[in-house]
């Protein structure tokens, strides 16, 4: 059962009593990248540390995808289906094709290399975002080949599906990492691990954003940080955070947390309906079910 | 003769480390600013040699231009490249885990690298997903020499040590000198001489030298040391503490002491010879000096190996 601790009533009408709570995955080095292929009704994840990108079918079970993965961190998928990366340790975003071949949408900015993406996101109009905070290559277990930063800052970048246009649309966050889009993709939420908040921005036609607000600060003394952020379709916002995630509505206002027995890493909404939550932590991955749907993945 | 040192850059107010002569100019490592330094006495200034060193300490130069350092923020040994990238050696011991906060290392004739690995107060960057090794010991990279393959494995060359620090082999690389400096009050701080096999493993070692400890407190034993051209150890350590303060320290091979030279400031980390002689001795220090005593009447040795 989901352990919740409740910060006002309202996180009733999105949590049930009695939630459920599966573990899907075990024995996991570092699990990231939760994104549910609703083609296929399989969940994607990866294991960074253990340098591989799975999949679980319900029913079926999981299988790999591939291997070894460049430490492969954020994954999503874009309209037509196709599985896109935040490549981490191998410092590009690339996109897998239906027939498995690998496509390399953003690897240079100005001709240095990039960090390492961190993790991914598309826009309906087929643009995808990524931040490229530079864990990648310092961690430990997760460096790859080249370990040298070579851009100062930790940028947002967004760039077009064919791989061109590589821009960046934010470089004031520190650390970035989690990014999500508000329903109506008005609004792009981005958090920053290093100093444990949420930055809201208004995003333009163009693509590029507003000037970032402080939209919540995350604190508390358990295990955990702002990593991986997904809304729901009413607009409130899941964000990793200390003691497992943190559910915050529009407003900024903590609605209340969902506990989770592991330092969590990352969320990912799933299942026909999009109200499964698929959680990845260190070492596992679990699944609860909510009230409310969230923002389908394309 | 006594040594005269002049302040060549600092207060940095955080440790400088690792030291490196490059032919022309002096690289050190600003640490906890993750950025390697360089010191050019013909202009007399400091320059940024490379950045996002992730904690950067020891640094060694290769007979090919490379500067091998140990990042004690990742954990591992990288290879800064002389064309700008850093390449990774292999930081996971033979059973998979990752070894702890390497701090100084050195290379042999062989191309294998020997380095320190403690603990250390600061956590490695990231995810805490790794514990550390249950031992503090001399570790060794070798190269396998495939030329498809390249990879490196580690060896654990001590079984004896808690706090290894300062490491450089005598001139016939057939002694290591190791600092072991465990401050705790029944910790032993020891300089040490440890025979090498000819497989590259080690006998136990013959101690050189023996820091104690007063009514002020333990003394603080040699962070860094090198080997002159007549194979003498230099070694620095010491602090105001307590003990007879921040010191240079010259041993002969049999632990003898033949000079020692007080430093103008507190807590040195690293010493190494530098300048076109390479007759001067460049010395860092925890509160972030860059120290050279010129005219030492010792050389040091060329980092190509003169055997």
């Amino acid at each position: 059962m989901l352990e919740i601790d409740m910060a006002t009533p309202a996180l009733k009408r999105l949590v049930g009593p009695h939630a459920s709570f599966d573990q899907i995955a075990r024995d996991l080095k570092f699990s990231e990248g939760p994104a549910w292929n609703r083609r296929t009704g399989e969940f994607f994840y990866t294991d960074i540390v253990g340098d591989t990108i799975w999949k679980w079918k319900p029913g079926v079970g999981h299988e790999i995808v591939m291997r070894p993965s460049r430490f492969a961190n954020g994954l999503t998928f874009d309209q037509d289906g196709r599985l896109l990366v935040a490549g981490w340790g191998g410092r590009t975003v690339w996109r897998m094709e239906h027939d498995g071949s690998i496509t390399t949408l953003a690897a240079h900015h100005q001709g240095k290399k990039l960090n390492s993406p961190n993790d991914i996101i598309v826009r309906s109009d087929g643009i995808i975002y990524f931040t490229d905070s530079f864990g990648g290559l310092c961690n430990v277990g997760m460096g790859f080949e080249d370990v040298q930063r070579y851009i100062d800052f930790a940028g947002v970048y967004c760039v077009a599906p064919d791989g061109t246009q590589l821009r960046v649309a934010t470089p004031e966050v520190f650390y970035p990492n989690g990014l999500c889009f508000s329903p109506d993709e008005k609004l792009l939420y981005i958090n920053d691990s290093r100093f444990g908040l949420i930055n809201v921005y208004a995003v333009h036609n163009d693509g590029m954003l507003g000037k970032g607000k402080l939209f919540y600060q995350a604190v508390g003394s358990e295990t955990g940080i702002p990593d991986g952020m997904k809304c729901d379709v009413e607009g409130n916002v899941y964000c990793t955070g200390p003691g497992g995630i943190h559910v915050i509505a529009p407003s900024g206002k903590l609605l209340g947390r969902l506990r989770i027995p592991d330092h969590t890493t990352n969320l990912g909404w799933g299942g026909d309906d999009w109200c499964s939550l698929y959680i990845t932590t260190y070492y596992g991955v679990y699944r609860t079910r909510l009230r409310v749907a969230g923002v389908p993945v394309w | 003769m006594s040594w005269k040192f002049e302040r060549l850059a600092g207060p940095y107010n955080r440790p400088l480390g690792g030291l490196a002569w490059d032919g022309s100019g002096m690289l050190f490592a600003d640490t906890m600013e993750s950025t390697i330094l360089r010191y050019d006495p013909r202009r007399g200034r400091v320059s940024v040699w490379r950045k996002h060193t992730n904690r950067t300490n020891g640094i060694a130069l290769a007979p090919d231009g490379a500067l091998f350092g140990c990042q004690e923020g990742s954990r591992r040994i990288v290879r800064y490249e002389p064309a700008g990238s850093a390449t990774l050696t292999n930081q996971r011991m033979p059973d998979g885990r990752v070894h702890n906060h390497p701090c100084n290392l050195v290379l042999d004739s062989k191309g294998r690298i020997w380095f320190s690995d403690p603990y250390n107060a600061e956590a490695a960057w990231g995810p805490q997903v790794f514990g550390k090794l249950e031992h503090a010991s001399v570790l060794r990279l070798d190269q396998d020499p495939a030329p498809q393959r390249r990879t490196w494995t580690i060896e654990r060359a001590t079984y004896d040590t808690s706090n290894p620090r300062g490491l450089a082999f005598s001139p016939d690389e057939k002694t290591l000198y190791v600092s072991e400096n465990n401050m705790a009050s029944e910790g032993r701080r020891e300089v040490r001489a440890y025979p090498v096999f000819p497989d590259a493993t080690l006998d136990k070692p013959r101690v050189m030298h023996t820091f104690g400890a007063d009514v002020r407190g333990v003394h603080r034993g040699v962070e860094g040391l090198c080997v002159d051209a007549d194979g003498c150890v230099v070694a620095v350590g010491g602090w105001s503490r307590s003990g007879p303060g921040p010191l240079v320290h010259v041993f002969a091979p049999s632990g003898a002491v033949l000079e020692s030279h007080p430093l103008p400031q507190d807590l040195p980390n690293n010493c190494a010879f530098g300048d076109g002689g390479l007759d001067s001795l460049y010395v860092t220090t925890a509160e972030g000096y860059l120290l050279r005593a010129r005219r030492t009447g010792r050389t040091g040795r060329s980092m190509m190996h003169d055997k």
